[in-house]
């Protein structure tokens, strides 16, 4: 019988009563998993939409950048596209690279490779051209997501085939109507509809009440069919996108595995602590959305509510699992996690509660947002070194932290 | 010897002294997003051991999740601690049948609020 691509043969270990624990990952790491040689640059482009668009968003806040960020230079391009880079040219990047590293599919790529290309030629001043990039990584995004729910047709894999058309529709609305604001809702609704969809998927392990899944198809339809009205009637469209926006948040806090797994200790508490409070910042998102369409002044609340404080703080609870999937990078959690997070929820209460009627606060709280990013970014290198300090010592990766 | 009771967590079939050690290695592979480990999720459909070869067929309950591969690298590093070194394993995802809330252990059911 010929042996499959991930079997191997197993070493011996003559006159060795136990094996070397710390030779164990280093022997058997990679035993299935592949690493594609394009992964770090597609990561690159990514990581480089991200600083991009953190720049574009502290000018547009009104920070003064050092001389080397001047606006004029890529910065003015980035501040112009800030929501496009951050939404599509990192976020869209890496919720590509996770589902090309899901379906295993060389083509699947494809669509993170176009996203983080487009971010690049926002940054370029070539807007037209990113546009156009960004809404080819959509539609190929929603070829993926078609070939994920023909491998098994759920309500959660339609929803993030759904979530990914709010992707094409919000990239079309930039790509079609320049500077039409009618694409944040779409592009937002992208990211909501994806993690809602990763959340069904978790809340099935629980004893879900009858017609709790219906209900959330309710909620994100009354989302899709709110940022649809946007396009032509923005008030009612926007005050529909913040209110199914708010009860979606309630969903949340109340069907999600969340609420128990936070109950436990290590990695899977820390994770189900960045659920919860992203939620928190999801309902102040909805009514902050409702409120702008009705003319109050919460427009950054509703964007960064949503954007940092529901967005950043889902991704800071999953990359410690999701960074050793994409790039074979392992790390070791420990309790040093929750530093990022709290600074994010603080400079988020700075920029949006102190910083609501006081610009010189709000850019405070921006620059502090983008501390609380760095810190993450440190925490996780900190992570991954220690795992391999542990590893190389012989003490083996800590599970119990 | 072979052995296969409905009380196992999985079904198994091959030498009855590796049983234990099997579902005792994976046991320790955690899913941290469920804070549940594989075995008690259901994720594992049955392990055979014959021929030279540890053959265990596994599942995930999402074909999105990025993590499948890691999980299974993850099995495979437990079982390669705890099986006699001759021995080959091969940990096999499949999607039929698909995963489903019945395969979940009573303290797992619990521990969800079932």
């Amino acid at each position: 019988m010929d042996h499959r691509e991930n079997e191997r043969k197993r070493p011996t270990f003559h006159g060795m009563v136990s094996p070397p624990t710390p030779q164990r990952p280093a022997r058997t790491v990679g035993a299935t998993a592949k690493v594609y040689p394009w992964t770090p640059v597609v990561m690159v482009l990514g990581l480089l939409a991200l600083l991009g668009g953190m720049a574009g968003g502290l000018l547009r806040a009104g920070v003064t950048l050092p001389s080397a960020f001047q606006p004029g230079s890529w910065v003015g391009n980035a501040a112009v596209t800030h929501g496009a880079l951050m939404i599509c040219g990192f976020m869209g990047t890496v919720i590509g690279i996770e589902r090309a590293v899901a379906v295993k599919l060389r083509v699947a790529w494809l669509a993170p490779t176009a996203s983080g290309l487009g971010g690049m030629g926002l940054l370029a001043g070539q807007t037209a051209l990113g546009a156009g990039l960004l809404t080819a990584a959509a539609a190929l995004f929603v070829g993926v997501n078609v070939v994920v729910v023909h491998r098994q047709r759920a309500a959660h894999t339609l929803l993030l085939l759904a979530g990914a058309l709010a992707w094409l529709a919000g990239s079309l609305v930039f790509w079609l109507r320049p500077g039409n604001t009618a694409s944040l809702p779409w592009w937002f609704a992208f990211l909501v509809v994806t993690v809602a969809a990763e959340r069904l998927e978790m809340t099935r392990l629980m004893r879900r009440r009858p017609g709790a899944q219906l209900l959330l198809g309710l909620l994100l339809g009354a989302m899709a069919a709110g940022a649809a009205l946007t396009i032509f009637a923005a008030r009612a469209g926007g005050v529909l996108y913040g209110l199914a926006l708010l009860l979606l948040a309630l969903w949340l806090g109340v069907f999600d595995i969340a609420r128990r797994t936070v109950m436990t200790s290590g990695l899977s508490r820390y994770m189900a602590v960045c659920l919860l409070g992203g939620y928190v910042w999801l309902a102040i998102a909805g009514g902050a959305w409702a409120g702008t369409a009705l003319g109050l002044p919460l427009r950054d609340v509703a964007l960064h509510a949503l954007g940092l404080g529901f967005i950043v703080s889902m991704m800071m609870g999953h990359a410690p699992v999701i960074l050793p999937a994409i790039a074979r990078i392992k790390i070791q959690f420990n309790g040093l996690f929750y530093l990022p997070l709290a600074a994010l929820h603080l400079s988020l209460l700075v920029r949006l509660g102190v910083g609501l009627d006081d610009s010189a606060w709000r850019g405070t709280g921006a620059v502090l947002n983008a501390v609380a990013i760095g810190l993450f970014a440190a925490t996780m290198a900190g992570a991954a070194l220690l795992w391999r300090t542990r590893t190389r010592s012989g003490k083996g990766p800590d599970k119990t932290s | 010897m072979t052995s296969h009771t409905s009380s196992e967590p999985f079904p198994y079939d091959g030498p009855e002294e590796l049983q234990q050690p099997i579902v005792a290695a994976l046991s320790r592979v955690v899913d941290p997003e469920v804070a549940m480990n594989v075995v008690d999720v259901g994720l594992i459909y049955g392990v055979t051991v014959a021929d030279g070869k540890l053959h265990a067929l596994v599942t995930m309950t999402s074909a999105a999740c990025p993590v499948t591969e890691l999980l299974i690298e993850e099995m495979e590093t437990e079982l390669d601690r705890d099986m006699p070194p001759e021995l080959l394993i091969h940990v096999e995802l499949v999607w039929e049948p698909p995963w489903t809330t019945e395969r979940m252990s009573a303290s797992a059911r619990r521990f969800m609020g079932w």
